[in-house]
This record gives structure tokens, C-alpha cells and sequence, in this order.
């Protein structure tokens, strides 16, 4: 049986949000910055194990710096949530304990995933340094660029999420 | 005529699409405005988005409103707000296409992230340039100290060397080995200016002094230089420009110089000239402009700024002698003046640098000091003929000490004392009675320049009032500053001069 879940990705603006669902939904990437204003949705179908499978409906938000701003009605029916931030750009994690709150205060009792995206433009010693530093603990570290880690992310939380239900 | 109601119709009615679904997203009527939708089918199959109205069915919210939703129909893209309002066991959807309103705030979101994007990129470009810059710099201080050492024991021995019997071709031999100590010397002093000038560590230190006696110098200097070649070296300068000038004698006279070694080394045959002339004088300001000019090979226009880089040596005709660092050097203590150096080229004629540098100078001449070349030789007639001074040498590293061992020896001066560990020092000044102290600052387990601070603490007059000479690796003004605050007379920087050091040692002696 297909369960149908929803989950939304948040971020600040430019953390590659958009390229992280183009990779896992159409193994694609452009180094072309768009962008995204509003909302778009789109579905994959993830197969979990042998006899399930489960339709993530993924929400790509527009990136904002300030979390609290995010649209209520968009996070409306929220079955896990997708946090990503850049790891080249300090400014879009400096804050990201703090953003993490606000979030599960606006989707209480949702799984939360924290995603470090662009791993490919840091060098793995300084990163990991620099997680440290700000005291950042990230559940998977991608590249939407090269693939690294992506469909294990989407994979896991699907499966996380069939679990859940 | 056309009416209202059919413009109305035209242009708003066209964009807003009416939909009612039932409680299991059947689509029950759909008025086909924009989006052709098929009676029957379930909303949420058309598309992902309308899969939310479920949850807007199970909160108790009337309506519902979704901005700016990206929608797909048939490869057409629509920007969407949607409106959920319940309707009894209905639903109706409002769905405005503002496609073209929302296009417009995407080129405006666009432009506006992308700068703030590029200008946090600048930020940590910067950032990662400042921290290679400071680890470079960083590199090549301690690379020079470390160097710093081993050629002050080179130069003592070669001082040594030239001292014994030797036949012809070894003193020939010990000519060369002296040369090539003072071109290494002067390359790490390049080297230590570069990376001072670069670290904002270096400053002018202005004093009053002769302008025109060094010029006078470097005439001498560039006229032997060129003594009987295919170069014939030209100075010239304004009769009407102040003898004392306040300034970094050693800072012009390094730039004129650099420029002046520049112009031999890209100089087969022809003139090279240092021409000063007076821009201006006002109140006690006077603006002079420096020229070296030479009829050498010239640079390409494209090379011009390159120059001026650390480590860049233009290729020409094999012509690769230095290390690259001089003409960095005359742009960064030019620019430590507050001007600028340029140079104006053609390639196979020649290449002219100048610039402009504003000075004060003394109105009064006559109760202004003359800056002379000090005498370079010691003065030890000032040490008394029947007295041997008592001299303890603090040094851990084996080749300087038996390199200074041997040369205060030799004047039959001094007696000795030699103390490897800076544990060790303070014992042995206290049981003994010194003349003087020589003070490496870098030794094992407490460091010179704390146990000369120890020393001058001591309540006892024979024991602080010892002359210490601080004898170090270190040249930067700063430490060496601090090493005379914690009580040294005097610092003498390796690799020294060992007259610099008698010298030294003489003005201290009693």
C-alpha cells in the first residue's frame, strides 16, 4: 500500500534547496542560481522496503533568513521537515539553533531532518571544525552538485516517516 | 461599444478559476478559466498540490489561503494564489493565476539574493585572502628568524676565516664567501621588509637628517657600480631643495637604491639616471619628486602592475638574478610615505619610476643634527689597556657561541663565562661578578628578556646595574622595544656586524 506523505524543505535563501529535489527527483543539477518565490510541489515515490513504498510530496518553500516569517498555511498537514543550510555561507547557520526551535514550534511532534548542503565546495577537516565551532549537529551533509548523500536523505526520511504512520 | 462588464470580463474574470470538490477531492464543476480540469477526476491526481486540501478538511479554519503556488497543467506553468473555503460538505477553490504580478517579484527576489549573495561571497573571499596573507607573512618571519642563526655564526667565522693566514687563493675564496654573506643577508633583510610592510608591522622612523650627503652617497656608490662598464650613472637634483629634510633616511635611501639596483639589472649599456627635482615648498613642507630613469630593455605595458608583486621577476635574456622582492618593497614604503610609485615604459628604450613625497624640513639648519654614516670600526680605546672585562654570554646555540667566544678572545679584552639555559642564569650572575651580560632571547626554560626583567628587580646595585646586550634573531621594532623596557641598553639583531657588536659593547663598558 502507497502512503502519501508531505514534507516541506526550509532554508535560507541560495542553500541549494531547490538543486536537493531536482536531484532526487530528477537526478539533475544546474550550477544556474533561480530563485524560488512561493511554493512548488512536486512527488516522488520512494520505495522504503520489499512491499511498501510511500508518495513524498515535497514542498520546496522560498528561502528566507527569517524562519518565524514562514507561511502558516504552507506548513499545513506537515508530516517531517526538511531543514538545509549551506556550509559555505556562515550566515545560514550562524542562527540555526535558534531557527531550528522556531521550526519545531511551528511543526510540533514532526520529524526534522538538518541538512549542511554544498559539502563539495569545504574541505571535510574544516567542516567538520567549523560544525563544531557553532555547536551545529547535522543529521546528513550533501551535495546536491555531485549526489553525495541525497537519496539517502530523502530515502531515510520516507522511511522514517512509514515507520511513524 | 464595448462595455465595462466585457472589459471586466477580459481582464480579471480570465484569470480567476472557480472549482468545487467534494470531500473526497472529486471535481464536481469548474468554470475552465485557465485550466481545462475534467469533471470526475480527483483534484490531488492533477496535481501534488491540491493532495493538502485533506488537512484543510480536518482543522476547523474556514478558509484557507495559499500564496504565490507554483502550478503545472499541461506543461504550462501558472503562479497561482488558491483560496479553500468550505462549503457544507463542499469545498470550493478560488485559484487566481497572477502569473505575470509574481514573475515580476521574481526578477526583484532574484536580483536581491544574488547580491546579497555575491556580497556575503566577497566577505569570505576576503577573509580566506586576509588569512593566507597572515600565514604567509607568518611563514616567512619565522622562516628568516630561523635563518638568522645559522648566518650570524656564517659571517663570525668568515670573519675569523679572513683574520688567519691565508695564501692568495683562499682569501680570494673568503672574498667570495664574504659577498655572498652580505647578498644573503640583504636578500632576508628584503625578505623581513616584505613581509613587515604586508603585516602593517613596519614604521617610518623619521628623523632629521642630510638629504643632500645622501645623495651625495649614492652618487659615490652608483658611480663605482658603474666605474669603466658600457653604464654610465647620471645624479642630478634640484639646487633649490632643502639640505635637511625630516624623514626614514634608511627607508629613501632602501627605496632609491632598490630602484637604482633595478635599473643595473635590466641595463646592458646607456644611462641611468636619479634625477630630484622640487615640486613645491610651502610653510615647512616641501613635495620632491624622485626619478630613476635607465635605457634598458623596458617593461611590456601589460607587465606594469605585475611588477610591484612579491616574488615576480620579469624574464629578460636570462636576467633572472634576486628574488623579485625590490620593487615590492619601494611600492610599499612609498606607499608607508603616502604616495604612490609609477613607472612609464617602452620596450628596448627604457623605463623611468618616480614619485612624489612631501616632507617637512628644518628652517633652521644650523641647530639641526647631521645624520653622518656612523664609524664603523670599534673604539676600544675607551676600554682600559690593563683591565679584563668580565663578560657573561647567554647563548644556547653551539656555533654562535664559539663564534663569540673566539672573537671577544681575541681582543684580549674579556674573560668568559658561557650559560647555555635561561634556568641557569640568574644563579650564576648572582654568584659572580660581570662586567657585562650578552643575552640571547630565545633559550631554554625562561627566556632572556624575562631574566633581564628578573635581573633589574634585583635589590641589590652590582647586580641590576649589570650593562645587558640583548643579542637576538628577533628584528621587529616592536620586540625589540619591549626587550629595552624590560631593562636591556641595547639590542643587536643577528646576523651582526661583530664591530657592531664591540661597539656596542664599548658604549657600555667602564
Amino acid at each position: 500500500m502507497q502512503k502519501s506523505k508531505k514534507i516541506v524543505i526550509l532554508g535560507h535563501f541560495g542553500v541549494g534547496k531547490t538543486s536537493l529535489i531536482r536531484r532526487f527527483v530528477e537526478d539533475s543539477f544546474s550550477d544556474k542560481y533561480k530563485v524560488t518565490i512561493g511554493v512548488h510541489i512536486t512527488k516522488k515515490v520512494v520505495e522504503v522496503n520489499a512491499d511498501e513504498s510511500v508518495s513524498l510530496i515535497i514542498w520546496d518553500l522560498e528561502g528566507t533568513d527569517e524562519v518565524q516569517m514562514i507561511r502558516q498555511a504552507y506548513l499545513l498537514g506537515t508530516h517531517g521537515v526538511v531543514f538545509v543550510f549551506d556550509v559555505s555561507r556562515p550566515s545560514t547557520f550562524q542562527n540555526l539553533n535558534r531557527d531550528l526551535e522556531i521550526v519545531a514550534q511551528k511543526t510540533p511532534d514532526t520529524p526534522l531532518i538538518v541538512v549542511g548542503n554544498k559539502k563539495d565546495l569545504v574541505i571535510n577537516d574544516e567542516l567538520q571544525i567549523l560544525l563544531k565551532d557553532n555547536g551545529i549537529k547535522a543529521d546528513y551533509l550533501t551535495s546536491a552538485k555531485t549526489g553525495d548523500s541525497v537519496n539517502e536523505m530523502f530515502t531515510h526520511l520516507a522511511t522514517l516517516l512509514n515507520d511513524l504512520s | 461599444m464595448t462595455s465595462l462588464k466585457q472589459y471586466k470580463e477580459q481582464y480579471i474574470n480570465q484569470n480567476i478559476q472557480f472549482v468545487l470538490i467534494d470531500q473526497e477531492g472529486t471535481i464536481l464543476e469548474s468554470d475552465q478559466t485557465f485550466i481545462e480540469l475534467n469533471l470526475g477526476d480527483y483534484i490531488y491526481e492533477l496535481h501534488p498540490f491540491f493532495a493538502t486540501y485533506s488537512a484543510f478538511l480536518d482543522i476547523s479554519d474556514e478558509t484557507m489561503t495559499y500564496n504565490c503556488v507554483h502550478l503545472e497543467f499541461n506543461e504550462k506553468e501558472f503562479i497561482t494564489d488558491v483560496k479553500m473555503m468550505k462549503k457544507g460538505k463542499l469545498v470550493l477553490l478560488v485559484i487566481y493565476n497572477l502569473t505575470g504580478h509574481y514573475n515580476s517579484y521574481q526578477q526583484i527576489a532574484q536580483a536581491r539574493n544574488e547580491s546579497i549573495i555575491n556580497s556575503e561571497l566577497v566577505v569570505l573571499k576576503n577573509l580566506e585572502l586576509e588569512e593566507r596573507e597572515r600565514f604567509k607573512n607568518a611563514f616567512i618571519r619565522n622562516f628568516s628568524h630561523e635563518l638568522r642563526n645559522p648566518l650570524t655564526s656564517i659571517i663570525s667565522i668568515t670573519k675569523l676565516l679572513e683574520g688567519s693566514k691565508l695564501n692568495n687563493e683562499q682569501s680570494q675564496m673568503v672574498d667570495f664567501l664574504k659577498e655572498s654573506n652580505t647578498n644573503l643577508k640583504l636578500l632576508l633583510d628584503d625578505i623581513m621588509s616584505i613581509s613587515m610592510i604586508a603585516s602593517g608591522k613596519l614604521q617610518l622612523r623619521n628623523k632629521i637628517f642630510s638629504l643632500i650627503s645622501l645623495l651625495e652617497l649614492i652618487d659615490f656608490t652608483y658611480r663605482s657600480k658603474t666605474n669603466g662598464g658600457a653604464i654610465r650613472f647620471k645624479m642630478d637634483y634640484d639646487k633649490k631643495i632643502p639640505e635637511f629634510i625630516e624623514g626614514d633616511r634608511l627607508r629613501v635611501f632602501q627605496v632609491l637604491t632598490n630602484l637604482l639596483d633595478n635599473a643595473l639589472k635590466f641595463t646592458e649599456e646607456g644611462t641611468i639616471t636619479l634625477n630630484v627635482s622640487l615640486n613645491q615648498k610651502r610653510a615647512n613642507k616641501v613635495s620632491l619628486r624622485f626619478e630613476v630613469s635607465d635605457t634598458g630593455v623596458g617593461i611590456p605595458s601589460e607587465k606594469t602592475n605585475a611588477i610591484f608583486e612579491s616574488f615576480i621577476q620579469l624574464e629578460s635574456e636570462g636576467k633572472k638574478e634576486g628574488a623579485g622582492l625590490g620593487l615590492s618593497i619601494v611600492k610599499g614604503l612609498v606607499g608607508l610615505m603616502g604616495s604612490e610609485v609609477h613607472v612609464k615604459s617602452e620596450l628596448g628604450k627604457g623605463t623611468t619610476f618616480y614619485f612624489d613625497i612631501t616632507l617637512t624640513y628644518a628652517l633652521d639648519l644650523a641647530s639641526k643634527p647631521i645624520d653622518r654614516a656612523k664609524k664603523k670600526n670599534p673604539d676600544i680605546s675607551k676600554l682600559k689597556a690593563d683591565k679584563k672585562y668580565k663578560v657573561l654570554l647567554v647563548e644556547d646555540d653551539e656555533r654562535t657561541q664559539m663564534v663569540l667566544f673566539k672573537t671577544l678572545m681575541d681582543t684580549n679584552f674579556f674573560y668568559i663565562d658561557l650559560v647555555n639555559d635561561g634556568a641557569l642564569v640568574f644563579e650564576t650572575v648572582i654568584n659572580n661578578s660581570y662586567d657585562i651580560i650578552l643575552m640571547d632571547v630565545d633559550l631554554p626554560n625562561v627566556s632572556g628578556d624575562q631574566i633581564t626583567k628578573l635581573i633589574r628587580e634585583f635589590p641589590f646595585k652590582n647586580i641590576k646595574k649589570i650593562p645587558i646586550i640583548g643579542v637576538t634573531a628577533n628584528v621587529f621594532e616592536e620586540s625589540i622595544e619591549d626587550y629595552l623596557s624590560l631593562g636591556m641598553n641595547a639590542v643587536v639583531t643577528k646576523p651582526f656586524d661583530f664591530d657592531e657588536l664591540l661597539n656596542t659593547m664599548v658604549k657600555f663598558l667602564k
